[in-house]
Formats: C-alpha cells, sequence, structure tokens
C-alpha cells in the first residue's frame, strides 16, 4: 500500500514535471510577448529539472551525504548525480535566462515593442 | 618528362600571371614561352605509350599519351601555339591581359592533360580545368556574364557532372579508375549499367561538343570570348568531346547489346545539330554568332560519322575534326582581325575590306573554301569520306540531311566572305590597314594547312590511321583510307593527284585572271552611290547588302527555326527559382515559427517512431 | 606532446575569466592573451593529434575518478582531428579579428575575445568529452557565448537573430536534458563508453525516445532541416569572423556529437537512413533558398547549411568510406566556407545593406581579397583541383559503393544550383562596374594573414589530398570501432591521471 502510494506519487511527480514542460512550451509556441516566451522556456527548464530530480529520489530517502547517524543510510540515499546535474542546469539556465532578458531589452529599445510578430527583419 | 612538362605549363601560367604585373613585354615573352617550351619538349621527348604513374588517396592514377591522344594533340598544340602569337596583338591595350594569357595556358595545359589522362580521375580533373579555365575566358570581356557565362557553366558543369556520375559508378563496379581496365571489364557489367554509363559520358561529351540538345551555351560563348581565345574554344576544346565520344563509342557503344540504337540516336543527333546550326548560321548578320553556328553545324558532321562508327565514317570524323580546327580556327582569327580593325564584326556595317586587308581574305578565302567541301582544299577530302560511309552502311535518309545542311552551309559561307570583304566600299573604312603581321600570319598558315592536307591527306590520315589500330578497329595492315573511292581511284598512299593539279589550276586561273583585271579600269563605289528613278539615299539608311541577306531563304525555313530549345532552358531555369523563391519562404522569419518547426519534427519522429527506426 | 586534453579547456576559461582583470594592466593585453592562448591550444593538440596517431588514444580521468564514475576526456584519432581543426580556425578568427575598426556600434573588444575563447573552449568541450552530461555543459557554455557573439554589433538586427538563436538554443537544451534523464534512468549512468556498452539493457522504445530528443538537441547545433531557422539570421548578423567560427568550428562540434550518437552509443537501426533522409532535405532546402538571396553572408549561411546537409548525406551512407568522405567535407568545409566568410565580409564591409549586388566590380580595388574569395568560391563548389573537389569526388565514391545512384544525382544536381549562385557573385565581383559611391576596403595585414593562410590550405590539398588522408583515415576507423572506443575508455589504457 505504501509502496503503491509511492508510485503514484512518483508518477505523479513525473506527471507534474512533464505538464510543467508542456504548460511552458505552450507559453514559448503561443505567446506574443517576448518576456512571456522567456519565461515559458524557464517553466520548460523547471520541469525538466523536476523530472529529472524525480529520477533519483528512492523511497524514504535522505541526502546524499555520510553524516553521524546516518552511516547504515546507503540504501536509502537518494542519487546524488541527478541533484548534481540539476545543480549545474540551473545555473545554466539561469544564464540563459539573463541572457535572454538582456536581448529582450536591446529588442525594445530597438523595435519599440515586444511582439514577436513584429520583429521580423530577417527572413527568407 | 611528363610532369615536367606540366610542372613548365602550370608554372608558365602563373609567372605570366606574375609578370604581367611588372611590364607586358616581359609578359608576352613568358606566355610564349611557357606555350613553346613544353610543347616542343613534348614532341621531342614524349613518345607514344611511355606511361607515369603514381597514386592519389587511394586512387591508382597514370599518365601517358597514345595514338589517338597524339592526334588530337597536333590540334591542341598547333592551333595553341598560333593562337597564343596570334593573341599578343590581338589582344593589345586590353586590361587583366596577365589573367588571360594564364587562363590561355591553364586551357592548353588541359587539354593536353585530358589526352595524357590514361585514368578517369586525372581525365575529369583537366576537364574541369578546361571547363572553368574557358569560362573565365567567355567572361572575360565582361558583356553578359550573368546570361552568357552562367549559361554556358551551367551546361559545362550538368555535363561534367554526369561524366562525373559514371566515373563514380564506374568505380564502384569496378574498384579502378584506369580508363582500359574500364573497356576490358566493360562486358561484364550488368545491362543497365552498360547503358548508363555510356550515356551519362556521352552527355558530358555532348555538352562540350555542342550537341543538341545541349549546344545552346555554344554560340553566345564563342561569340563572348575573344576572337584569339574563341579560335582554339571552336578548334580544339570542342575537339575534347569528340576525343571523349570517339573513346566511348569505339570502345564501349559496341558492347552494349542492341547498342546499336545509341549509335543512331548519336548519329540523328548529330545530324540535327548540323541542320540547326546551319540554319541558324545563315540567319546571323554578326560574324562571330555565324561562325558560333557554324561551328555547332561543322561538330553535327563530326559527330555523325563518330557515331555511326564504321571504318571510314571515323576516319571521315577525325580527319573532319583535324580540318575543322584549321579552317574554324583561322576563321575566328579573321573576324578577330577585321574587328581590331574596324572596331565591329558585324556584316551589315563592315563591307568591302578586300582591298584594305588582302592577305586577311586570302586567308578567310581558302578556309571557307575547306569550310564548304569545295574540291581543291581539305574540306572535301573529309566530306567525301563521310558522304560515302554513310551510304556504304545504308544511311540513306542520314545522307539527305547532311547533304542538305552542306549545301545550306554556302549560303553563311557566301554572307561571310561576301560580307566582310567583297561589296562596296563605304567611306568609313577608308581607314582601315591590314591587320599586323603576326595575326595574319598564323591565321595564313592555318589556312594553307588546309590546302597541304587537301592535297596531301595522307600526312594526317597516317596519324589517324595509327589510333584508330590502337582503338582496335579490324586491325589489317593497310590503311583504312583505302576503303574509299576517293583514294582507289584517284590517289595512292599520301597525295591525291586530282586535287593537287586542280589547286595548281585554280592558282594559275587567279594569276591570270588578277593579271586581266589589272588592265581593267574598276570604279570603286559606296552603298549611296545609287541612284533608282531619282531617289537618292538618305545618309543613315543601311544599304549594305549584307542587310537581309537570306530573307527568301530564312522565310522559307522560318517554321523549323521557330521552336528555339533556348527559350525552353530559360523558362525552366525562371520557372525554378520562382519555385526556390516560393520554398524559402519556410524560413518565415519569426522566431516562434521556426520553434514550431522543431516541436513538429520531434513530434513526428516519436509518432513514426516504429515505422522510422524499425522497431 | 605539448600540454594535456584538460588543458585545452581549463586554459582557455581561466583566461577569458581573467582577461578583464589583465586588461586593467594594459589594454592590449585583452587582444594578445586570446592569440596566445588559442595558439598554445593550436600546438598542443596539433602535437597530442601526432602523438595519438602513433600511439592511440589519450584517455584522461578528471579529478581521479576513474572511467564509468567520473568525467573523462578522449582524444582519440577522431576527436583529436576535430579538437585540432577547431582550435586552428579559432587561431584564424583571432588573427582575423585582433584589430577590427567598424562602421557600426559594438560592444568593447574584451568581450569579443572572451566569448570567442568560451566558444572555442566549449567547442573542444563538447568534442574531447566523454561524458554526456558534461557534453550537455559545454553545448551550453558554446551556445551562451554564441548567442552573444551574435548580439556584438549593437547597431544592426543583431539581437534579433541572437534572440532567434537562444530560443532554439534553449529548446535544444531543454530536448538534450530530457534525452539524458530518460537514458540515466534507465541504465544509470552518463559515460558515454559505459552507454554505449550497455545500450543493449535498454528496452527499445525508451532507446528510440532517447535518440530522438538527442536528434532534436543536437540537431539545432547542427543545422539541419527544420531546426535551423535561427542559422542564417545568425551568421547573417554576427561579425564576419564569428560567421566563420560558426561555420568552422560551432557546426563542427554539433556534427560530431550528432554522430557520436548515432554510431557509437545508440545501436539503433534506421538511425542511418534517417541521417541520410535529414540531410539531404536540409542539402536541398539550404542549396535552393541560397540561390535566391539577396545579401551575401545570407547567401554564404544557407550554403554552409546545404553543406552541412551533404556532410550528413555522406554520414548517412553508413560506410567506413561514408565517414571518411564526411570528415573530409567537414574539413574542407572548415577551411573553405570561414575563407568565405572572412573574405565576403571584407568585400561588404563598407555598404550599409551587405547586398550581393555591393560586391559588383571589386575585383579591380580589392584585388587580393576578391582573388581569395574566387578561389574558395571555386573551392567550395567543387572545382578540381581545388580541395572541395577531392572531399566531393569520395563522397560520390562512397554513395556509388552502396549503389545509391539516386543520391549521387541529387548531389550532383544540387551542386549544379550551388555553381549558380557561386558564380554570380564571382561575375559581379569581377565583371561588374563598381557602384560609384562605395569605397573599397583595405584589408588589414593581420586580415591578410589569416585569409592567405586559408588560400595556401585550400590549394595544398587540392594539389595533395595526400596529406590529409592519414588523419582522415585514423579517425574515420576510429569512429567506426564502437567496441574499440569502449575498450579503451573502461580499460584506461593508457591513462593520464592528473
Amino acid at each position: 500500500m505504501e509502496n503503491q502510494m509511492f508510485e503514484i506519487l512518483r508518477y505523479g511527480i513525473y506527471g507534474g514535471s512533464i505538464s510543467l514542460i508542456l504548460i511552458g512550451l505552450y507559453a514559448a509556441l503561443t505567446k506574443r510577448s517576448l518576456i512571456k516566451i522567456v519565461i515559458g522556456l524557464s517553466i520548460v527548464d523547471g520541469g525538466i529539472h523536476l523530472l529529472l530530480i524525480a529520477i533519483g529520489y528512492v523511497k524514504n530517502g535522505t541526502a546524499p551525504i555520510f553524516s553521524p547517524g546516518f552511516e547504515n543510510a546507503v540504501d536509502r540515499m537518494v542519487d546524488p548525480v541527478p541533484q548534481a546535474l540539476v545543480l549545474t542546469a540551473i545555473v545554466i539556465g539561469f544564464a540563459v535566462t539573463a541572457v535572454a532578458l538582456s536581448l529582450v531589452i536591446r529588442l525594445y529599445r530597438h523595435h519599440h515593442t515586444l511582439e514577436i510578430d513584429e520583429i521580423k527583419n530577417l527572413k527568407w | 618528362m611528363i610532369y615536367l612538362i606540366f610542372v613548365i605549363f602550370l608554372g608558365g601560367a602563373a609567372l605570366t600571371w606574375l609578370s604581367g604585373k611588372i611590364h607586358p613585354i616581359l609578359r608576352d615573352v613568358v606566355f610564349l614561352a611557357s606555350l613553346i617550351v613544353p610543347s616542343v619538349l613534348f614532341y621531342m621527348n614524349v613518345e607514344v605509350g611511355q606511361t607515369v604513374s603514381f597514386s592519389l588517396i587511394g586512387y591508382k592514377l597514370s599518365w601517358g599519351i597514345n595514338y589517338l591522344g597524339y592526334l588530337f594533340s597536333y590540334i591542341v598544340v598547333g592551333l595553341g601555339v598560333l593562337a597564343g602569337f596570334y593573341a599578343i596583338p590581338a589582344m593589345k591595350g586590353k586590361k587583366n591581359l596577365g589573367f588571360f594569357y594564364s587562363n590561355f595556358v591553364l586551357s592548353i595545359m588541359s587539354m593536353l592533360g585530358i589526352l595524357f589522362s590514361r585514368d578517369l580521375i586525372s581525365f575529369f580533373i583537366f576537364w574541369e580545368i578546361m571547363t572553368w579555365s574557358s569560362y573565365l575566358m567567355v567572361v572575360f570581356q565582361g558583356k553578359d556574364v550573368q546570361k552568357v557565362g552562367i549559361k554556358y557553366f551551367v551546361f559545362s558543369a550538368i555535363g561534367a557532372y554526369a561524366m562525373l556520375m559514371a566515373i563514380v559508378i564506374i568505380y564502384s563496379l569496378n574498384q579502378s579508375m584506369m580508363i582500359s581496365d574500364l573497356v576490358s571489364s566493360f562486358a561484364s557489367f550488368d545491362p543497365t549499367m552498360q547503358w548508363l554509363i555510356p550515356i551519362l559520358l556521352l552527355v558530358g561529351f555532348g555538352v562540350k561538343s555542342a550537341m543538341m540538345p545541349l549546344h545552346v551555351w555554344a554560340s553566345g560563348s564563342y561569340s563572348h570570348a575573344p576572337m584569339a581565345y574563341t579560335s582554339i574554344f571552336s578548334g580544339a576544346l570542342s575537339k575534347m568531346g569528340i576525343y571523349g565520344m570517339v573513346i566511348v563509342m569505339v570502345s564501349l557503344v559496341p558492347i552494349i547489346p542492341e547498342g546499336f540504337w545509341l549509335r543512331e540516336t548519336i548519329a540523328w543527333l548529330g545530324a540535327i545539330t548540323a541542320v540547326g546550326g546551319t540554319l541558324w548560321a545563315v540567319a546571323q548578320d554578326d560574324a562571330k554568332k555565324l561562325l558560333a553556328y557554324s561551328s555547332v553545324a561543322q561538330l553535327g558532321y563530326i559527330i555523325v560519322g563518330v557515331a555511326v562508327g564504321t571504318p571510314l565514317a571515323m576516319l571521315a570524323a577525325l580527319f573532319m575534326a583535324v580540318m575543322h580546327g584549321l579552317f574554324k580556327g583561322a576563321l575566328f582569327m579573321v573576324t578577330g582581325a577585321v574587328e581590331r580593325q574596324t572596331g565591329t564584326s558585324n556584316f551589315t556595317e563592315v563591307t568591302g575590306l578586300i582591298r584594305k586587308m588582302p592577305w586577311t581574305f586570302l586567308a578567310a578565302l581558302m578556309s571557307i573554301i575547306a569550310l564548304a567541301g569545295i574540291p581543291p582544299l581539305g574540306g572535301f577530302v573529309g566530306k567525301w569520306m563521310l558522304y560515302e560511309s554513310l551510304i556504304g552502311s545504308s544511311h540513306y535518309i542520314l545522307v539527305i540531311v547532311i547533304f542538305f545542311s552542306s549545301t545550306a552551309a554556302f549560303l553563311y559561307c557566301y554572307k561571310f566572305l561576301f560580307g566582310f570583304f567583297l561589296g562596296q566600299e563605304e567611306k568609313e573604312w577608308a581607314h582601315v590597314k591590314e591587320a599586323p603581321a603576326m595575326m595574319v600570319v598564323p591565321m595564313l598558315l592555318l589556312a594553307f594547312g588546309t590546302f597541304v592536307l587537301g592535297a596531301f591527306p595522307g600526312l594526317i590520315l597516317d596519324p589517324i590511321n595509327a589510333g584508330m589500330q590502337e582503338m582496335g578497329f579490324a586491325s589489317t595492315q593497310g590503311k583504312y583510307w583505302e576503303m574509299s573511292m576517293l583514294f582507289n581511284e584517284w590517289g595512292d598512299q599520301i597525295m591525291l593527284q586530282p586535287i593537287l593539279y586542280a589547286i595548281i589550276a585554280v592558282f594559275a586561273f587567279f594569276a591570270i585572271f588578277l593579271t586581266i583585271k589589272g588592265f581593267k579600269k574598276t570604279r570603286y563605289v559606296t552603298t549611296k552611290d545609287i541612284s533608282s528613278s531619282g531617289e537618292v539615299p538618305l545618309e543613315h539608311e543601311n544599304l549594305t547588302f549584307s542587310v537581309n541577306f537570306f530573307q527568301p531563304f530564312l522565310r522559307t525555313v522560318e517554321p523549323l527555326m521557330k521552336r528555339q530549345i533556348d527559350k525552353y532552358y530559360n523558362e525552366f531555369g525562371r520557372g525554378m527559382e520562382a519555385l526556390f523563391d516560393f520554398t524559402r519562404r519556410v524560413y518565415t522569419g519569426n522566431g516562434q515559427t521556426y520553434a514550431l518547426y522543431a516541436v513538429i519534427f520531434i513530434v513526428i519522429l516519436l509518432m513514426f517512431k516504429n515505422t522510422l527506426f524499425g522497431l | 606532446m605539448v600540454g594535456s586534453p584538460v588543458l585545452l579547456i581549463a586554459i582557455p576559461l581561466l583566461a577569458a575569466f581573467m582577461i578583464p582583470l589583465l586588461g586593467m594592466i594594459w589594454k592590449e593585453l585583452v587582444r594578445i592573451i586570446p592569440g596566445l592562448v588559442l595558439a598554445f591550444m593550436m600546438i598542443s593538440s596539433a602535437s597530442m593529434l601526432m602523438y595519438v596517431t602513433n600511439n592511440g588514444t589519450i584517455i584522461q580521468t578528471l579529478a581521479g575518478w576513474e572511467a564509468p564514475w567520473g568525467i573523462n576526456l578522449v582524444f582519440s584519432p577522431l576527436t583529436a582531428f576535430l579538437a585540432t581543426l577547431m582550435t586552428f580556425m579559432g587561431f584564424i578568427v583571432w588573427l582575423y579579428s585582433y584589430r577590427f575598426k567598424r562602421n557600426v556600434d559594438f560592444e568593447p573588444a574584451k568581450k569579443y575575445f572572451i566569448f570567442l575563447m568560451m566558444l572555442v573552449a566549449g567547442a573542444v568541450g563538447i568534442v574531447i568529452t566523454g561524458d554526456i552530461f558534461n557534453q550537455f555543459v559545454f553545448i551550453e557554455i558554446t551556445g551562451i557565448s554564441a548567442y552573444a557573439l551574435t548580439a556584438f554589433y549593437t547597431g544592426r538586427n543583431s539581437a534579433e537573430a541572437s534572440f532567434k538563436y537562444l530560443l532554439m538554443g534553449a529548446l535544444s537544451s531543454s530536448a538534450l536534458l530530457i534525452a539524458i534523464a530518460i537514458i540515466y534512468s534507465q541504465l544509470g549512468t552518463l559515460n558515454m563508453a559505459d552507454i554505449a556498452s550497455k545500450i543493449h539493457l535498454m528496452p527499445a522504445g525508451y532507446k528510440v525516445t532517447a535518440l530522438i530528443f538527442f536528434m532534436m538537441g543536437i540537431g539545432i547545433e547542427a543545422e539541419i532541416f527544420p531546426l535551423n531557422g535561427w542559422a542564417p539570421d545568425a551568421y547573417t548578423e554576427a561579425p564576419g569572423p564569428i560567421g566563420a567560427a560558426f561555420a568552422g568550428i560551432v557546426v563542427k562540434a554539433g556534427v560530431y556529437a550528432m554522430v557520436r550518437m548515432v554510431f557509437t552509443l545508440f545501436d539503433v537501426s534506421g538511425a542511418m537512413d534517417i541521417l541520410l533522409t535529414i540531410g539531404l532535405i536540409t542539402l536541398i532546402v539550404a542549396e535552393t533558398a541560397a540561390i535566391r538571396q539577396e545579401k551575401l553572408k545570407r547567401m554564404l549561411a544557407y550554403s554552409s547549411i546545404g553543406q552541412m546537409g551533404l556532410v550528413f548525406v555522406a554520414f548517412g551512407i553508413g560506410t567506413l568510406e561514408g565517414v571518411y568522405a564526411a570528415l573530409f567535407l567537414m574539413l574542407n568545409h572548415a577551411i573553405i566556407k570561414p575563407l568565405l566568410f572572412l573574405s565576403g565580409s571584407q568585400l561588404v564591409f563598407n555598404s550599409k545593406e551587405k547586398l550581393i549586388k555591393e560586391v559588383n566590380g571589386l575585383g579591380k580595388y580589392m584585388p587580393f581579397t576578391a582573388v581569395l574569395f574566387a578561389l574558395g568560391s571555386f573551392a567550395i563548389v567543387g572545382l578540381p583541383p581545388f580541395a572541395g573537389f577531392w572531399s566531393k569526388l569520395s563522397v560520390l565514391t562512397a554513395a556509388a559503393n552502396e549503389g545509391m545512384l539516386l543520391i549521387i544525382a541529387l548531389i550532383l544536381i544540387v551542386s549544379v544550383i550551388e555553381i549558380v549562385y557561386y558564380f554570380r557573385v564571382v561575375n559581379r565581383i569581377y565583371f561588374f562596374d563598381k557602384a560609384e559611391d562605395l569605397i573599397p576596403q583595405k584589408p588589414r595585414v593581420n586580415a591578410v594573414i589569416a585569409m592567405s593562410v586559408l588560400g595556401a590550405i585550400i590549394l595544398i590539398i587540392g594539389f595533395n589530398p595526400d596529406v590529409v588522408s592519414t588523419v582522415l583515415h585514423n579517425a574515420s576507423a576510429d569512429l567506426m570501432d564502437t567496441p574499440q572506443y569502449i575498450k579503451n575508455v573502461l580499460s584506461a589504457g593508457q591513462s593520464l591521471t592528473n
């Protein structure tokens, strides 16, 4: 029963992260405002980070650190690798968002609009 | 030694360019030296059958010359050197001459390289060098480069790539690039390939030899290149197509089951080329265009001979190839000389130059006689043998077509001769002088060559004979030309006695005629010197004879000429560009659309992953 | 042997962050240090390439963790070849842009050099790393520096191009992370060799899904057809040398990552055919789009995309010969296309719109640049005796040996299109009259040297392709030999620990 609950929870998290990805994608693909597109991309990132963390989680998990009182917790330790990956990915996502926002500022200064439809000087 | 020849050519080309930046005379000297030195080395030191081999990224390559190549090398080297001499005064005063001359050398090198190639890779490399060096010559004067130049290059590229496709197919079947291996193992290929390979190769060679329907580049390119170069462009470079065609027709086509049809098709294409070229030549008012179409027509005869491929037809074709190199080289030089002296090459503007440029006229006259195939000069021998071989191999309809075309050719021959040199003298051209000796001598030498080969055809039939025996024509020890009635009845091994006598007689007649004429009083008039029913012509009216020269004839053949293949090609090109203009609109410029493409891409792959990845 | 693989990444990254500090001491250091760093990288990777050619693959483990657990760097014949090529191109790009006086507004020079070094370091990292997550990080480093470099000129539409690139790049990184998540959840490892040895354990559905996400993620960097909308814009709006760097460095890294996935990591049947099909579509769409372009750099960009399509076609043939041909194409393209970008951006330097028709008649006024552009055009369309011919020939023979006649015909038809648009430009340069108001640009000495080095290489490879054939043969054998790769990495045969 407890296991079942755990599995349901796990798939719930998977489902949640996938729906985050889809929501973000929806925003990035349909919203006309540059800012909203950037937000959408960030949501996609967040969803993926959640997915990665969910993969590494084990039941009743603890932090993967050997500390007093947890010497025998190896079985319960969550997988540290996805966490490291997610930390890295968050940093990268942050950097990308920063670059994106600075570009949005530049675009706004140049075109005086945030509508992506109107920023089409380069085509074909 | 073989390497040395090519190294000198290449180095000569580079040095010519560099020395052009230092001093014009130095450049001219370097240019001539880089043509003559390797040519001399070639004839002194290289013997038939001598080869060098090396390998490059896994392909075994080999260079050496055979008898057939040796025959064509006469055209290439002879014409190249003469045109080189001609070019120096002809091109004087133009810009970028270092570039022109170094391209000239590269052209000659590449043609010789084609003849030296015993493997397909070097053949293709030299072929492409020939293509782009001649392309640079076509656009050299900067006229219509986007139309004429690109058209030439596109057709050349289509031909070359057809050839390249054949080459890689051959390599995949044979694992060898040697031409001799291709010939020896061709019989073991499967029939599809046996058809595909020769057709692809013939497309490649057909482009260079201006075969219908691949000829549309020829008129523009021949007339846009400087005449000094066009003489080898039409005289020698187009023969490279013939050279390749000979190899295909002799070595590969007989092996194909039912290959007979390929022969007939090519022969008919050649005949159509001859007729079409002739009719178009008649319609031209510009000497360059006229000669360009005439080249197309003449190459058509040669293609017919090569395609029919009986020993006599092949003999005729090769003989005509050499003759065409001589007289067409000379005629383009004549046009160049007239253009240099008068500034135009249009018949409706230039008339009556016979007294101003007598030596040029002599060269033109002899070449035209040779072109028309009138007995005393060499053109006759070739045409005779061609007719005889066609009748002998029962191609009666083909003979009629060819005969029609060669009769119609008289019209443009006459027009060329008359347009420039005869007719009334215009005041405008009163100051015109004879071209410099350095231009006149090469064309006279070429014209004289037609005379020599008319009287002593054996001089060139001997090498042709050697080439044909090497190609594996029924290996009799005798001479092939004994098959022709011409030689059986009237001549011996080398000489055609009646023709020799005829030539002497003609010259004697001319001498007498000129002497008598000298006593007569002649009044030279201009075109405006007429009064018909009291009407005095206006000053700006163009009354030269060449205006609407063959109008009645052209009106008769008009329906034939209406359908220009050129138009279809142009429309096709425009249509394609419009299509491309439409398809490139997938790049809408909207970043979101691009993102949407990415999502669609992944969705499609995910949806069809089972079929796509074979799960 | 000079240096070690890890220094190829560590030194440029270190130098990139030191530059602002050093710039305070002496401004010129901002320009000199990157040159020294890139020169060191070039020499170091060339010497390691020689070492690798003679002694076999170098595996370097980082921080003492052995292969399946830690990150390791693989310097095999293939990666050594690509790393050498990239660092060389990086050096050329630095040399070309050592001093730039521009007629448009731009960001401070130090940013340019910082991002250039990060770009090269990232691209080299993509190639030499043996770990997929590490590769993801390097892809992001390359990507972010590429976005920044694209937007380097402030006055033009560069921000727009950069934003499109970023949008696609963000999608690409998401796809990559999903793929990595799938692989890690199934196999519990991120090491490429380890994945390759265990991939048969993975259920086919997961495997293919992961591969598809990888294809999308890397395909955006590698400019395959539906994913390459950003590329023409970025090439056009980035500074000329950066266009050269994209064509010579970034795309090559993307292509490497893609084929490493398909050839080594995933044993999926049909992936080759997908590569082939995608390559063909990319080739045709891009080349047909190029013929109608009005801007010079945009035309070059489409041509570059098309060439990448051809590379994928060659890889998609799937035989050793095909791989050899593809690597040869990559080499030639990495030399020729930068030459075209560099000389092309000189030609349109002083024109406002950078249109093709503005190069009219410049052959007379900028003879050296024009000759090099013409040489590049001749080479890229594959006219002998220049470099491009040999790679085209090897693609065609590889295809012919597999009996793919239709593909040969398509490649050749597209080559005709290529000839049309390149020769239209060459004709304009030489045989048209110059516009009155256009001032010809005299290239600086460093630009001349950079371009003539590339031109010389084109001629050398053209006349004697054997100078590169050994390296290419080793590299292609390396890519095809997956068991050897796994063995090399996991047993860490000649490991260099540090």
